[in-house]
């Protein structure tokens, strides 16, 4: 009801929204890249996390693998799963119309999350691994949401040098540019698809691995993330990497400021609220988008 | 030529599948419903089914119902309200069956409802919690189990009892949790308790930093959440990390499952829970039955197998005092009906809804679900204050 809110709660919620920002913005790049490179909008990508959230689970209750350091070994394995994907599915939709590869990721997605009821059920898992929170100067720093968001920020800061830096980061980079001028100098473009398939589905894998010590898996628990990442590159600009960390930043912060100033239940509409703002006031989202 | 003993045969067996002779009318009572066995509620509604079945079985073995056997013609709805409403239509129509049960929830008695009141056809229906089904003026619709806006109680009695002042309710903003929610409001300014925070937070939320925050700021005494699962565990985790100490912190739908402690361990400890069955409460014949059912089925019974059997046995009851299968005398019997079965009291108002049935609330005590409310049942005291996290 009426809670006058002091600077010592505003500062408490930033923190929350900066670690929780972290991790949208980690899953929202493999979306965002895929999006960059193919023109395809994967609607799997929350079920992908799930995935991973999922091989987190079992490696370490069945194996007793300490959780983070599953992290690799799930994104391994889900870049395993999304090149198969991409080989066997995605790459028949690159140049066909937008709705046919909503359509063909939607049933992926349908697919995914049905395989996993029946495999795994639909009872609902955690990984208990650590919890509690760092008390640093009167704020509350939640120990596990804190090294998840290191985790992710590391991740995501490879993934920009491998972008940035490497021959293949920048194929992928000239490819989401102009498929057609990468192709004519040299570059192989089914190749560099496939593998961005499969290193987009390894960062929402590394995602669900991250979020596994934080909230309960079920195989249902993908769909919100494909819609936040989606927002994320909205915001920051669909195909423009720098982007998705803007967005992902500025999606955690508004729904935390939010809640706190409105109720949590509003929050959402003002995520909402400010993303078509920005398509009014900047249609290709806040860094610029790829031009078409 | 025509043999002798073999038309003597046809007319036993004719006999024995009734209803082809009809001076003997004594065929079995076949009671017919649809039940949630594929689908989203595939797992509960096969409870409910195997409820059903022991209950079938218990009946015959006992000589039978109004001295017929008794048949359950079970259809499956995928969980879907719409192929509930055609399946009960065919039940009633085609099959003709002589008495009907419920189906699994309250989306899907919602809708089945209205084909069982057109025909004028008793629904006893064990697992629909949803007030308003009960207070559309609708007459043949009977409920069992306890509604949501009960759920919360038993915590607020307590509370009240221990002479605390605040409250916050938050929920999830959710037709289930909503009622619960708003159930609690009541209930606590009725108990004289202010309630100082409310807010309601999206399905699918994960991070209640905020929420929290502004909890924490309101210092209530009491930390009444509606819930579900997954938000039952981060509301507990992130309370731990922001260090929000009520005295008093109850959850609704998820505490009570195993996987609440797994997930959480030593962090659930102290929160409270609601349940409308467990196998260890004195019920009449409870423990019995729940060793039945597990030899009978080969696993745990959950209380959606409870409400099913407990369902089928009050109609049962309800039939035999009216000595008849009409509806309109079944019903008044039902209206009448006070009775305690293994799922506990039963009693209805006027328009078929539950009043006597009691939650239970549980604490988490040192690894298991301790009953510590109400206090005919309880088996142990709850430990009270919740101790601080960082004190823990």
């Amino acid at each position: 009801m009426n809670v006058v809110v002091t600077p010592a709660m505003l500062a408490q919620v930033i923190v929350s929204g900066i670690l929780a920002g972290g991790l949208y913005a980690m899953v929202a790049l493999g979306l965002g890249l895929i999006f960059g490179v193919m023109r395809v909008i994967n609607i799997a990508h929350g079920p992908l996390l799930m995935l991973g959230a999922y091989t987190t689970y079992f490696l370490t209750t069945r194996a007793g693998i300490n959780p983070f350091l599953t992290v690799p070994v799930a994104m391994a394995a889900l870049f395993l799963v999304g090149v198969l994907l991409q080989r066997g599915l995605v790459f028949r939709v690159v140049d066909a119309p937008e709705l046919s590869s909503l359509l063909l990721t939607f049933g992926i997605s349908i697919a995914l999350v049905n395989l996993a009821q029946l495999a795994f059920t639909s009872d609902l898992r955690a990984v208990e691994y650590i919890t509690g929170a760092w008390v640093i100067g009167g704020l509350a720093v939640s120990k596990p949401r804190m090294i998840a968001f290191l985790f992710a920020a590391g991740v995501t800061a490879v993934s920009f040098v491998l972008l940035q830096r490497t021959r293949l980061g920048k194929a992928i980079r000239a490819t989401s540019q102009s498929r057609e001028v990468a192709m004519v100098c040299g570059v192989d473009v089914a190749r560099i698809h496939m593998l961005t398939f499969g290193f987009a589905s390894a960062l929402a894998a590394a995602g669900g691995a991250l979020l596994a010590v934080i909230v309960a898996i079920q195989p249902e628990m993908g769909g919100v993330w494909t819609f936040k990442s989606f927002l994320v590159i909205v915001l920051g600009g669909a195909g423009n990497y720098p982007g998705a960390l803007l967005g992902g930043l500025l999606l955690g912060l508004v729904e935390q400021i939010a809640s706190l100033f409105l109720t949590s239940q509003l929050s959402e509409v003002v995520a909402y609220v400010l993303l078509v703002l920005v398509l009014l006031v900047r249609p290709t989202g806040l860094l610029g988008g790829r031009q078409t | 030529m025509i043999p002798k003993a073999p038309t003597a045969l046809a007319v036993a067996i004719a006999l024995a599948v009734g209803g082809v002779v009809p001076a003997t009318a004594q065929g079995p009572i076949r009671i017919g419903a649809s039940l949630s066995l594929t689908g989203t509620y595939a797992k509960l509604g096969k409870n409910q089914h195997e409820g059903y079945q022991l209950c079938e079985k218990e009946l015959n073995a006992k000589g039978g119902l109004l001295g017929r056997k008794v048949q359950f013609v079970v259809y499956d709805d995928q969980s879907m309200p719409a192929t509930a409403v055609r399946l009960y239509e065919k039940l009633i129509t085609e099959d003709k069956v002589d008495a009907i049960m419920g189906p699994y929830s309250s989306p899907v008695t919602e809708a089945a409802v209205n084909v069982t009141e057109k025909y004028k056809k008793v629904m006893v229906a064990p697992l629909a919690a949803t007030t308003s089904i009960f207070k559309k003026g609708r007459k043949y619709v009977f409920m069992v189990i306890s509604p949501a806006e009960v759920y919360l109680e038993g915590l607020i009695d307590m509370a009240a009892k221990r002479g605390l002042k605040t409250i916050a309710v938050v929920n999830e903003d959710t037709l289930f949790s909503k009622a619960a929610a708003s159930g609690a409001v009541e209930l606590a300014k009725k108990k004289g308790l202010q309630v100082v925070y409310t807010e309601a937070y999206p399905k699918g939320s994960t991070d209640f930093s905020a929420l929290l925050t502004k909890l924490k700021a309101a210092n209530a005494d009491v930390l009444a959440a509606a819930t579900y699962f997954d938000d039952a565990v981060a509301l507990t985790r992130q309370m731990k990390e922001l260090n929000v100490n009520p005295k008093m912190y109850g959850v609704t739908v998820g505490g009570d499952l195993p996987e609440f402690y797994d997930t959480l361990k030593q962090n659930a400890e102290y929160v409270y829970g609601a349940t409308q069955w467990e196998p260890t409460l004195p019920y009449p014949g409870n423990q019995e039955w729940y060793e039945t059912y597990k030899k009978e089925f080969g696993h745990e019974p959950s209380y959606h197998s409870a409400a099913g059997y407990a369902g089928c046995i009050i109609y049962a009851e309800a039939a035999k005092r009216a000595n008849n299968l009409d509806a309109d005398r079944v019903r008044e019997q039902l209206l009448k009906l006070e009775m305690r079965t293994i799922f506990g009291d039963y009693k209805v108002e006027a328009d078929g809804f539950q009043v006597a049935h009691k939650m239970v609330t549980f604490q988490w005590q040192k690894e298991k679900k301790a009953t510590v409310w109400p206090d005919d049942l309880a088996k142990a005291k709850p430990l009270f204050p919740t101790p601080p996290w960082t004190s823990r």
